[in-house]
C-alpha cells in the first residue's frame, strides 16, 4: 500500500505554461491540476501541445514561463524522480538489443531499487514469459506492458502516460483501462493521454481538453456526459409519423434517427409516454438518451471553440 | 553518482555489441602492431627507425573502434529516443555526462592497457629478430626502459582521450553517424592538410594542434628533438580537444530539451 502522505505527494499542478518551437506556440497558458484516486484524460488533437507538457512535467522541456510540480516540487529537483512520478512517454524508446529485464534493472538502479522490484512490475504487467527476450522483437502492446512496468518501479504516487493504448489489440486496452482504474483505485494520481476521446470511455473519471496549446475544458466525466446528454429521449415506435405530429404538437423538437427511432429534445420520458399514451400511438421503447465520450466531446468543442471545432473533431475521428 | 554509474555500467554491459568493440580494439591495435613490427628491419647502426612507436602503431587503428564504442553509447540513446527515460529517470544532466564519460573511459583504459602490453611484448621479440638489436644501437623493448613506459602508458591514455572526444561529440550533435563523421575527421584531417601544405612553419602550426598528430608524440622514444611538440604536451593538447568536447557537449545538453 502506498505511503499516508499520498493525497498530498499524488497531485500535478500546471500553472501558465508556456513555450514556442520557432513561430510556433506549442503551449499557450497550459494550466490544470491531476487529483490523486483518479484517471484524468489528457485529450486533444495531435499538435495541441499534450506530449509537450508531459515533457515540461517531466523536466526534459523546458518551458519560457509558468511551471509544473509534481507533489508540490518541480520534477528535476526530485532525487529519486521515477518513486514520484512513474512516466510513459514512448514504448519504442529503448535499444533494441537489451532484453527487456536488462532495461528494467538499469532503470531500477538509477533509482536505488533492485532486481527483485523489477521481478515484481513485471509480475504485475503480465510479461515474465518475454522478459529475458531481446526488446527489439517485442509487439508494440508488449512494448507498452514494459513501459508500464517501467513506470510502475518506484511505485510513484503520480503516474503520466502518453497514449498508453496506442497501437495496442482490444484485449491489451481492455487490460490496460482495468489497470489504470486499479491504480487510481489505490490513490495515485494518473494522467494519460490520448488523441481519442472514444479511448478514454470507462477509464477516465476526468478529462483536461487541451487544443492549441491551452485548456478548452477541465470537467468530470459524468458531469460531461449529462450535460451533453441534455433532455433528450430516445423513441422507438412502428408509427413514425403519428409520433412525430403528436410530440411537435406539443412543442418538442422531433429528430429522425433511424428507420423506427426518434430523438425527441424538450419533453421529458415521462410527458413522451402519456402524450402517445393518450394519442394510442404505439411504441416499443421510450429512454433517455445517454451521450458518449465522443459525442460530448463533440458537443462541447463545437461550443467551446466555434474557430477551430471543425479542426478538432476532424482529428477526433 | 554511484547510482549514475551503476546506470551506465548496466547500460553497457546489457547492450549488443560492447564486448566485441573492445576486443576489437585490442586485436586490432595487436595486429597492426604486429604486422608493423614485422615490416621493419634495421640493417645497420642508425636505421632511423622508433621502436616503441612502430610496435605501437596499432594505436591509430583500434582508436577507430573506441570511437565507435563511445559514440554508441551516447548516439544508441539518441537513436532510440531513450535519452528521454535516461534523463526522466536521472534529471541532473551533467551527472548523465559524467558518468558515461567515467563507465566508457573505464573499460577503454582496460581494453587499451590489454591492447598496449600484448602489442610492446610482441614488439620485443619481432623487433628483435628483425635487427633492432645492440650492435645496431636499439636497446630490446622494455617497459623498464623510461620513454618506451612512457610512450606505452601515453597510449592507453591517448586511447582514452579519443574515447572522451568521442563522448562529447556525440552528445553535442546527438546523432551516431554524424558523430563519427566528425570525430574521425577530426583526428585524420589535421595530418591529411599537413600532408599538402608545403609551408613547413604551418605544416608545423599544424602538427601542433592535431589531436591525433600531437597526442601520438608520446610514442617516441627516439629523435625527440624533431618533434612537432614534446610527448606529454601533444597528449595534453589532446586532452584539450577532448575537454572541450566534454564541456561543449555537457553544456548542450543542459541547455537543449530532451
Amino acid at each position: 500500500m502506498l505511503p499516508s502522505l499520498l493525497a498530498m505527494e499524488a497531485t500535478i499542478q500546471v500553472t501558465g505554461l508556456r513555450k514556442r518551437f520557432g513561430s510556433t506556440v506549442a503551449l499557450d497558458g497550459m494550466t490544470f491540476t491531476v487529483a490523486p484516486g483518479k484517471v484524468t484524460g489528457f485529450v486533444g488533437p495531435n499538435g495541441a501541445g499534450k506530449s509537450t507538457t508531459m515533457r515540461a512535467i517531466l523536466g526534459l522541456d523546458s518551458v519560457e514561463a509558468g511551471q509544473a510540480l509534481v507533489g508540490g516540487r518541480p520534477y528535476r529537483s526530485l532525487r529519486h524522480p521515477l518513486r514520484q512520478v512513474g512516466s510513459l512517454l514512448d514504448a519504442s524508446a529503448l535499444q533494441p538489443s537489451r532484453t527487456g529485464r536488462n532495461h528494467l534493472l538499469w532503470l531500477a538502479h538509477s533509482q536505488g531499487l533492485g532486481a527483485r522490484r523489477v521481478d515484481e512490475v513485471v509480475e504485475q504487467v503480465g510479461l515474465a514469459s518475454a522478459i529475458r527476450r531481446r526488446a527489439g522483437g517485442y509487439s508494440l502492446g508488449m512494448r507498452q506492458r514494459l513501459g508500464i512496468a517501467s513506470a510502475l518501479l518506484g511505485d510513484p504516487p503520480v503516474l503520466v502516460l502518453d497514449e498508453p493504448v496506442n497501437g495496442m489489440d482490444p484485449e491489451g486496452i481492455r487490460w490496460m483501462r482495468g489497470f489504470l482504474r486499479s491504480l487510481a483505485a489505490e490513490g495515485r494520481a494518473v494522467l494519460v493521454s490520448s488523441h481519442l476521446m472514444s479511448e478514454l470511455q470507462d477509464t477516465a473519471d476526468h478529462v483536461v481538453i487541451v487544443g492549441r496549446g491551452k485548456v478548452i475544458a477541465d470537467v468530470g466525466v459524468s458531469e460531461l456526459i449529462e450535460s451533453a446528454s441534455g433532455d433528450r429521449v430516445t423513441l422507438r415506435t412502428s408509427a413514425r409519423t403519428q409520433a412525430v405530429t403528436v410530440l411537435a404538437g406539443a412543442g418538442a423538437t422531433v429528430a429522425v434517427t433511424g428507420a423506427d427511432t426518434l430523438t425527441v429534445t424538450g419533453l421529458s420520458g415521462e410527458r413522451v409516454v402519456a402524450l402517445l399514451g393518450g394519442s394510442a400511438v404505439p411504441f416499443s421503447e421510450v429512454s433517455a438518451h445517454r451521450a458518449s465520450l465522443e459525442e460530448a466531446y463533440m458537443e462541447l468543442t463545437r461550443d467551446a471553440v466555434e474557430y477551430h471545432a471543425a479542426e478538432i473533431q476532424e482529428s477526433a475521428r | 553518482m554511484k547510482e549514475a554509474l551503476r546506470v551506465e555500467w548496466t547500460k553497457l554491459r546489457t547492450v549488443a555489441g560492447t564486448g566485441w568493440l573492445l576486443a576489437a580494439v585490442v586485436l586490432l591495435t595487436v595486429g597492426l602492431g604486429v604486422a608493423s613490427s614485422f615490416a621493419v628491419n634495421c640493417s645497420g647502426v642508425g636505421c632511423g627507425q622508433d621502436p616503441a612507436k612502430i610496435s605501437l602503431s596499432g594505436i591509430a587503428f583500434g582508436q577507430v573502434v573506441v570511437a565507435v564504442l563511445a559514440v554508441s553509447a551516447v548516439g544508441g540513446e539518441y537513436g532510440t529516443g531513450m535519452i528521454r527515460v535516461t534523463l526522466a529517470a536521472i534529471p541532473r544532466r551533467s551527472t548523465v555526462l559524467v558518468a558515461k564519460a567515467a563507465v566508457v573511459g573505464a573499460l577503454v583504459l582496460v581494453a587499451g592497457s590489454a591492447a598496449v602490453l600484448v602489442s610492446v611484448l610482441a614488439g620485443r621479440f619481432i623487433l628483435r629478430d628483425n635487427g633492432f638489436t645492440e650492435a645496431h644501437g636499439h636497446a630490446v623493448l622494455s617497459l623498464a626502459d623510461g620513454p618506451v613506459l612512457r610512450a606505452a602508458v601515453g597510449s592507453v591514455l591517448y586511447l582514452v582521450l579519443v574515447g572522451l572526444l568521442s563522448l562529447g561529440v556525440a552528445t553535442a550533435v546527438r546523432d551516431a553517424a554524424a558523430a563519427i563523421g566528425i570525430v574521425l575527421g577530426l583526428l585524420y584531417l589535421f595530418p591529411i592538410v599537413a600532408a599538402v601544405v608545403s609551408d613547413p612553419d604551418w605544416v608545423e602550426r599544424l602538427q601542433r594542434i592535431s589531436p591525433m598528430t600531437a597526442g601520438l608524440a608520446v610514442q617516441a622514444t627516439t629523435g625527440l628533438d624533431s618533434l612537432p611538440i614534446g610527448p606529454w604536451a601533444g597528449l595534453g593538447v589532446l586532452s584539450l580537444w577532448a575537454a572541450g568536447a566534454l564541456s561543449g557537449g555537457g553544456l548542450l545538453l543542459r541547455l537543449r530539451d530532451a
